[in-house]
């Protein structure tokens, strides 16, 4: 029973990572009309920043964070022209093609990181990131900081995600053009500029998600972007491409069933089974549990 | 009526489509105060002119004024901003939203005055403030034009292009949608009608365009084109 308190824990604080993936690259889907495979690259890249701000300035948590969230936002906005260049020389938005962009820009960072940091090693966050004695324990059960932080700032981020898009303006907008592009277009909503809008806002919880992963991980590697990425892709399309809720439902459950299957079978099998239930939801649910939202 | 201001002009307009030419040296005038109505069958252009002149398809040759401006390849938002508007063919409502927030989307570039300008829509539409929390998939064929149109108002537009608001509604909300777009134009609001219907929207039009295959072969008055021969053959049925 303790095990699996214990890993429901560690599940949830995982899911809510997954969550705040799933819905960076959401918005992007729906409003920029992209398909950002790299999104998580673009994370893990601005761990890194996190990294060498912790390391210049004596472990300042507050200047890590605000640097990755600068990092990740310019990230996404000086990706946002060469996405926004294809789709205009095409005159359509075409998801294939921002796919394989988004693909190449994944490899760039990859290799950046691989050869400019820490000679491609992995690298740990201090302590003082992670918070080495655990807020509680009970018997098996242990609460760490990063957990708590985790689910702590995905429960606001996503909150503060969905008062944006149903009580903003821009919100409105976003919703007007993940509903019908033309249509909104019609109404007088630049795509464009707005698209810009959506670049910049999953910039700003890229940042977020890039400290909570070093918290909850408290390591970091050129590879890491790239198996996250795998495992977004999974959570999107099991709960529905687009579909706000359904990641957030999915991202959870599947933090909480990788957790358990790290508990009770071992934590190699979890990227696997990850998959194994995407085939299978694919199989009966084509598009998703929650259905596609496009 | 001071009709002299030419509020819209279009000019030698040619758009095409890849090989299809949609539209072939239009040229046409909307004055301040008008109901002009751009009469033709579906494929003619009508569409076309519409979204061309909101500034959604760039113009092979030709120009568009507006109020005195070029605005030949200037985005719809900026349109939009200046004054024009569309009521897109088949309303264009977004299903998913609530009527409240529909109207806000049409109020995006014109947030300053929304709480009057709402006001004023609910006065016209009461059915509208009723139903202002429902979803908007579950209005009636007639209110979501209704809903369309005063979108459109809540941008504070000086023309407001209406592109076949008669399509698939039944006759009686036909008839009240013209009266609403009649009594709009009382109001002072410009109107550049687009409409298959012809008896029902020269009726209540000052002026209209017959579009043919994409080239304006008919123009006149109101009056002139009901009585016209060809136009009650091929539009009327008389």
């Amino acid at each position: 029973m303790q095990t699996f308190i214990a890993q429901v824990i560690n599940g949830l604080s995982l899911g809510s990572i997954y969550v705040l993936l799933a819905t960076g690259f959401n918005l992007l889907l729906l409003v920029a009309m992209i398909i950002h495979f790299a999104y998580p690259q673009v994370v893990v890249f601005s761990m890194y920043i996190a990294w060498v701000v912790l390391r210049y300035t004596g472990n300042s948590i507050v200047l890590a964070v605000l640097a990755a969230i600068l990092s990740s936002v310019l990230l996404n906005l000086i990706s946002a022209p060469l996405f926004q260049q294809v789709m205009k020389n095409r005159e359509e938005v075409d998801i294939n093609t921002t796919m394989v962009l988004s693909l190449g820009i994944g490899m760039i960072i990859t290799d950046v990181l691989s050869h400019g940091f820490n000679k491609g090693l992995p690298i740990a966050f201090p302590s003082k990131l992670i918070g080495e004695t655990p807020i509680l324990r009970v018997g098996l059960i242990s609460l760490q900081g990063g957990q708590v932080a985790s689910l702590a700032v995905g429960v606001l981020a996503v909150s503060g995600i969905f008062l944006l898009l149903y009580k903003t303006r821009p919100g409105r907008a976003f919703r007007a053009i993940a509903e019908d592009p033309n249509g909104a277009r019609l109404v007088g909503i630049p795509l464009l500029r707005t698209g810009f809008e959506s670049y910049a806002l999953s910039g700003v919880l890229g940042g977020l998600i890039a400290v909570l992963l070093a918290m909850l991980l408290g390591y970091s590697s050129p590879g890491l972007g790239e198996q996250v990425a795998h495992k977004v892709l999974a959570v999107s399309i099991i709960a529905g491409l687009g579909n706000l809720v359904g990641g957030l439902v999915v991202g959870l459950a599947l933090g909480i069933l990788e957790a358990l299957v790290q508990g009770y079978i071992s934590g190699s099998w979890s990227n696997a089974i990850a998959f194994v239930v995407m085939l299978l939801v694919m199989l009966f649910k084509p598009r998703g549990l929650f259905g596609i939202k496009l | 009526m001071a009709q002299n201001e030419v509020l819209l002009r279009v000019e030698g307009l040619s758009v095409a489509y890849g090989h299809i030419n949609a539209l072939k040296n239009v040229s046409l005038e909307v004055h301040r105060g008008e109901i002009v109505v751009l009469i033709g069958a579906n494929g003619a252009g009508k569409t076309t002119l519409l979204e061309t002149s909101l500034g959604i398809n760039t113009p092979n040759s030709g120009d568009i004024t507006f109020k005195n401006k070029s605005i030949s390849g200037v985005p719809a938002d900026r349109n939009v901003r200046a004054g024009l508007c569309l009521v897109p063919e088949g309303r264009g409502v977004f299903a998913s939203m609530s009527v409240l927030d529909n109207l806000l989307l049409g109020a995006h570039h014109n947030m300053k005055n929304v709480g009057k300008n709402l006001k004023r829509v609910y006065q016209w539409f009461p059915r509208l403030e009723e139903r202002k929390n429902q979803v908007s998939r579950t209005l009636s064929g007639g209110e979501r034009q209704m809903l369309a149109i005063a979108r459109a108002l809540m941008s504070a537009p000086e023309l407001i292009m209406v592109d076949e608001p008669s399509l698939g509604l039944a006759p009686i909300i036909v008839n009240d949608i013209f009266e609403i777009l009649v009594h709009l134009n009382q109001e002072g609001y410009t109107i550049l009608l687009s409409e298959q219907n012809a008896y029902k929207s020269l009726k209540c039009a000052h002026r209209g365009y017959v579009l043919e295959t994409g080239k304006v072969t008919l123009s006149g008055t109101a009056g002139e084109l009901l009585n016209d021969p060809g136009v009650r053959e091929a539009y009327i049925g008389a």
